[in-house]
């Protein structure tokens, strides 16, 4: 199954974009949760504030679904 | 001189004389503006035991030198004072549309001298300023005050207004702007209403000379191009930072209950996909920005409902999880509470949660509440008790006086839990487990707030139990983030969207033809640190180490559940965290700054300051450091 990650900020060092600046390209088996994913990339998920999913907030137990752009938000100090 | 209005306006308000005067390029080029401008009108011309909230004191507002230029989210105005939280150097910075509205009409700096006899407000349409009569709105909420303003002047007039807080004295009162937006922290609302001024008013229609107009309106094109597809624009733009709840609470750094735990199972009820579905209105945006992060909101309340611009994530911390809050809704109209009444969210928060937690102790009692209980997650308690503050009635004339005022005045150790430092009530992270963070709020020059250093990520990248080698970043964090505020942009663009302080570098040379650099931009933000520094020490007595030392709960408790659960620091390691910080400054053991790193800064004539009252810093035994602060590679924001 192929999904693709995006990120900016410190997070995309540790995302390793592939596709353009922003986006890695990644083949996963299906059932695998965002966080389960996110261990198999050696990305630590504490640097992860939230996902972004088609318009929504999505938290790292999400399992994705084929051909998904899924959008990893890092952390930031809020105002 | 290109960047600037070039000219600033000195205000007496007691004998209404107003004097406008060429801004002097010296000023512009070594202090910049905001903050730094601030902090050298302030060391040179507040007496050192004046009452901050006495004649002597000033209220400076200064936009910067990219205010109202096409830098991105050029929006920004500084406000300045001597804090009556602190009794230091204090700065504060509102976005919205004030600042370039003042740069329109042709000023950089407006200081406000001495107290007027009546209430007034300043009136400003370009070459015309006024002192008018304030008596229709004084006492008056300031969302209320600006609506009936722009009723009177018209839309196009930009406001700052203060509350009742403000008028009162409270020394944690914020200045309101654009329905909702605050520079909120160290009290300059109350020194704006010691001074008896309840707003300005200004229209301007002029514009200011850049010095490469085609290069800078070509470099702003090419960013926003390029940051428009940028992943985290969409989010930013849906949420505002009121999503990061979950992942603070996650980390094990969101205050619960004024900070007795650093995770708070409520927290769905009260994050930003919570304020999206049931609140939020429409987004807002400041001058000259594409993210638009402001959420409008309006909340239910057994009053009606309310509109307001908010809550953020760190009303949220403070309001929602320190008072331990369970409906969105709540915390959107305690925020309105806040604004209108003119409260700082963060330290209005903080308080309250303080009184609660002082209630729960037994330190408060029902005889000092008018027979009725506080009772932790109530809106009707929060309401009570900022209302009692504002107009400092009851238990609000103590808790009108900060977290740190009030628990010197009740006593019975409830200084452990009074959750500020040097006067100012800490931002919404729980730092027991982050050290970094800690050592930010412990040292940050005007108290214990996140702007000044945001460095949990420190923390991430160098271990959470690690105390050694986090200074020199915070140090470096402490010099990057304020210039940002010296600059007057907002910094969300530097830490979300990626545009780098190179950038900001090319920017601030196209608009005003310096040649500077960042290392000389660098340079005079650690200047500017090194005098509000000195000044604090000049005013409040030193050695600095005694000011720098966290309330006991960091560092007697620990942390009773969730994913920090079991995690304090030691009194010890909190010394070896300022050992290692004071030496990465180049100051001495006890906190206070050498000559050699004052000279080496061109601030010579405060090494004879300090030396007058017996705490300038002993020479470092290997001199100072050549650079002070590094960069934390991958990057911290």
């Amino acid at each position: 199954m192929v999904i693709y990650l995006k990120s900016g900020g410190k997070l995309r060092e540790k995302l390793k974009p592939n596709i353009d600046d922003y986006t890695r390209k990644v083949d996963v088996e299906p059932g695998l949760s965002l966080k389960e994913i996110l261990k198999r990339l050696e990305i630590p998920n504490q640097y992860i504030a939230f996902a972004y999913v088609d318009g929504r907030f999505k938290r790292l137990d999400y399992y994705p679904e084929e051909g998904q752009v899924i959008t990893l938000q890092p952390p930031v100090s809020g105002g | 001189m290109y960047g600037f209005a070039g000219q600033m306006v000195r205000i007496n308000l007691k004998t209404k004389e107003i004097t406008k005067s060429p801004l002097p390029e010296d000023l512009a080029k070594e202090w910049l503006g905001a903050r730094g401008m601030v902090a050298k009108i302030l060391y040179d011309e507040v007496p050192r035991d004046a009452d901050p909230l006495g004649p002597e004191n000033k209220l400076i507002v200064a936009p910067g030198v990219l205010t109202g230029t096409f830098t991105a989210a050029g929006s920004k105005c500084g406000f300045g004072a001597i804090s009556p939280a602190t009794n230091g150097h204090a700065d504060a910075s509102v976005g919205g549309h004030l600042g370039p509205e003042i740069k329109f009409a042709g000023y950089d700096l407006i200081i406000f001298d001495d107290i007027s006899p009546e209430p007034v407000y300043l009136f400003i349409e370009n070459e015309k300023i006024e002192l008018r009569s304030a008596k229709d709105t004084w006492g008056k909420g300031s969302i209320d005050c600006e609506r009936q303003l722009k009723d009177e002047l018209g839309e196009d007039f930009e406001i700052a207004t203060i509350g009742p807080a403000g008028e009162n004295g409270i020394v944690f009162s914020c200045i309101t702007h654009d329905f909702g937006r605050n520079a909120g922290r160290c009290g300059v609302g109350a020194v704006m209403g010691s001074k008896k001024v309840k707003a300005i008013a200004v229209k301007g229609t002029k514009t200011f000379p850049i010095y490469d107009l085609k290069s800078h309106t070509e470099q702003t094109e090419a960013i926003i191009q390029r940051t428009k597809p940028h992943p985290n624009m969409a989010p930013w733009q849906k949420y505002g930072t009121a999503l990061f709840v979950g992942w603070s609470n996650d980390q094990g750094a969101f205050p619960a209950k004024n900070f007795q735990s650093s995770y708070y199972e409520d927290w769905p009820k009260i994050d930003g996909e919570k304020l999206v579905e049931e609140c939020v209105v429409t987004d807002k945006a400041c001058f000259g920005c594409w993210m638009n992060c402001g959420k409008y909101s309006k909340a239910k309340t057994k009053h009606g409902d309310i509109f307001i611009e908010g809550p953020e994530y760190e009303t949220i911390a403070l309001i929602g999880g320190s008072c331990a809050m369970t409906s969105i809704h709540d915390v959107t109209y305690a925020n309105y509470l806040c604004d209108n009444l003119g409260v700082d969210t963060i330290s209005g928060g903080s308080v309250v949660a303080f009184a609660m937690e002082c209630f729960e102790k037994g330190i408060i009692t029902k005889d000092d509440l008018e027979g009725r209980e506080l009772n932790w997650g109530s809106i009707d308690d929060f309401e009570y008790l900022l209302t009692k503050i504002a107009y400092k009635e009851g238990i609000g004339k103590v808790l009108a006086k900060g977290t740190k005022g009030a628990a010197e005045e009740l006593g019975k150790d409830s200084i452990k839990f009074a959750m500020q430092q040097k006067g100012l009530e800490s931002s919404g992270y729980e730092s027991r487990w982050a050290p970094s963070m800690l050592l930010s709020f412990m040292t940050s020059d005007i108290g214990a707030h996140h702007n000044r250093s945001w460095s949990i990520t420190v923390d991430l990248e160098l271990g959470r139990d690690e105390i050694k080698e986090k200074a020199p970043v915070v140090v470096y964090l402490q010099h990057i983030r304020p210039l940002y505020d010296m600059i007057s942009i907002c910094r969300l663009f530097w830490g979300e969207l990626d545009i780098n302080p190179e950038e900001y570098v090319e920017s601030l040379n196209y608009v005003t033809g310096w040649n500077t650099t960042e290392e000389g931009l660098m340079r005079i933000s650690e200047k500017v640190w090194n005098l509000t520094r000195a000044h604090y020490i000049q005013r409040n007595g030193g050695p600095g180490r005694n000011h720098d030392i966290p309330p006991a709960r960091y560092y007697e408790e620990e942390i009773p559940n969730g994913p920090a659960k079991g995690k304090k620091l030691t009194i010890d390691q909190v010394n070896m965290m300022l050992d290692e910080y004071y030496a990465a400054r180049g100051w001495d053991k006890k906190g206070n700054p050498s000559a050699e790193i004052l000279q080496d800064l061109g601030l010579d004539h405060v090494v004879e300051d300090l030396k007058k009252i017996g705490q300038l810093g002993e020479s470092l035994p290997n001199g100072i450091p050549k650079t002070r602060g590094y960069k934390l590679k991958p990057r911290a924001m």
